[in-house]
């Protein structure tokens, strides 16, 4: 596993609140403004600017919302898991109706990255992976590990390819990013995956 | 209650009126250069009609500096107010500080949605607030539409909002913002949330809304509120 410090995140482009972080994300003026952040931090260290469909980003977010609130379990003891699995389900709505669109290539990505090869994909992850180790670390004190699948761009490849299908996909790629292993015949379903790990 | 002192008039009426005017030649200039193809007649009549839509047009502009200057530094100023719906039906302004507040509200939410040309109703706003007792977000929406807060061609105006779906989007987001909690400094973030959360919306709210069902549309505030 890669410890976070050695993935390029962009913790200043999380804004402040006076509210948990987990609170935060759930107000859409809150999270504009943290993908907008993360959208001008990522199109800077990768040369080249991102636009931001706003309408977009809005339905994405009420999508996500009503992701969680159909797939919250009762169980308290669950809380942890599904907590990452949020994370998963915005980025499967991000890319299902991608907000982003970069103005030209990634002309600062190294030529045969996930960056370069797909900038928006990889700034829609990289905010997801960035807001879930900010909120882990502040509900949980717990540091956030990513799976080295992360500099592999086979792994980029098939997240693109089979997304496009599925937009399920996105979030078996997240989980498998943070190191779970996704149920891949459910990868967006919470009990699938809770009924594949008690096996 | 009134907010109005007993000594001072009402200024509403005079600002209705102003709006209602500068409305009316910014859609008469608009309407008239549209509708005159100067370009395409004989050279005498082109000359006179240039004449007179410039005559016109410098009307309308004087007008609309007028009414604009007029309306925003003497009669109230077009930054939406932090005020929220528990605040107005706890506080004595009532009627006339709810609609101050939505006309402000409803102009930016417009503007945000692609529909900056419409007409909005202070007085409209006004008359839609039950005068003397608690009012809710869902009665208030149906009162708003009913008293059509938003006026002038609509449907085809508004660049994110399907047609017939802009008033009661734009009612939904102001009364979604009015009962979200926010700080000074949010407030302007907060009332573009509102106006973009509506308009992801719009099928939910324009369904509830013609169908006049207060107990979906509140259902839709609840759902919602603490997500601006």
């Amino acid at each position: 596993m890669r410890r976070m410090s050695d993935v390029p995140l962009h913790p200043e482009a999380i804004p402040s609140s006076n509210e948990p972080l987990r609170i935060a994300v759930r107000r859409l003026r809150w999270f504009k403004q943290a993908f907008l952040r993360h959208a001008e931090a990522y199109g800077r260290d990768l040369g080249c600017t991102f636009d931001v469909d706003e309408a977009k980003l809005a339905s994405v977010f009420v999508r996500w919302l009503e992701a969680i609130e159909r797939q919250k379990p009762a169980d308290k003891s669950q809380r942890r898991a599904f907590f990452e699995f949020a994370a998963a389900l915005m980025l499967r709505e991000l890319v299902a109706d991608m907000p982003l669109s970069a103005t030209g290539p990634a002309a600062l990505a190294k030529p045969d990255s996930a960056a370069a090869f797909w900038p928006e994909g990889y700034c829609c992850t990289m905010f997801c992976v960035s807001i879930h180790t900010a909120a882990m670390a502040q509900e949980f004190h717990a540091a956030t590990e990513v799976d080295p699948a992360i500099d592999d761009l086979r792994h980029w490849w098939s997240f693109r390819e089979n997304a496009r299908g599925d937009p399920g996909f996105s979030a078996g790629f997240l989980q498998l990013i943070l190191g779970n292993q996704p149920n891949w015949m459910m990868p967006d379903v919470f009990r699938a995956r809770l009924v594949q790990e008690a096996r | 209650m009134s907010s109005q002192s007993p000594l001072r008039p009402d200024p509403m009426p005079l600002r209705e009126a102003l709006r209602g005017l500068r409305f009316l030649l910014r859609r008469g200039g608009e309407t008239l250069a549209e509708t005159i193809p100067i370009e395409t007649l004989p050279k005498p009549a082109a000359d006179l009609a240039g004449a007179v839509l410039r005559e016109v047009e410098g009307i309308a502009r004087s007008m609309d500096a007028l009414a604009s200057g007029f309306v925003q530094s003497v009669l109230g100023g077009a930054e939406p107010q932090s005020v929220t719906l528990d605040e107005l039906n706890a506080g004595q302004g009532g009627a006339a500080q709810f609609g101050a507040a939505v006309y402000v509200a409803l102009r930016s939410v417009l503007r945000r949605v692609g529909a900056p040309g419409v007409f909005v109703s202070e007085s409209a706003a006004r008359s839609a607030w039950g005068e003397g007792r608690k009012t809710d977000a869902a009665t208030l929406t149906v009162n708003l539409m009913d008293a059509r807060v938003v006026r002038g061609p609509t449907a085809e105006e508004a660049a994110l909002v399907p047609g017939s779906a802009l008033e009661p989007v734009a009612i939904f987001a102001v009364l979604l913002w009015l009962q979200s909690t926010r700080s000074e400094e949010e407030n302007e973030e907060a009332l573009h949330a509102a106006a973009d959360l509506a308009v992801a919306l719009a099928p939910d709210v324009a369904r509830a809304c013609a169908d006049r069902d207060t107990a979906a549309i509140a259902e839709l505030y609840d759902r919602y509120a603490a997500h601006v």
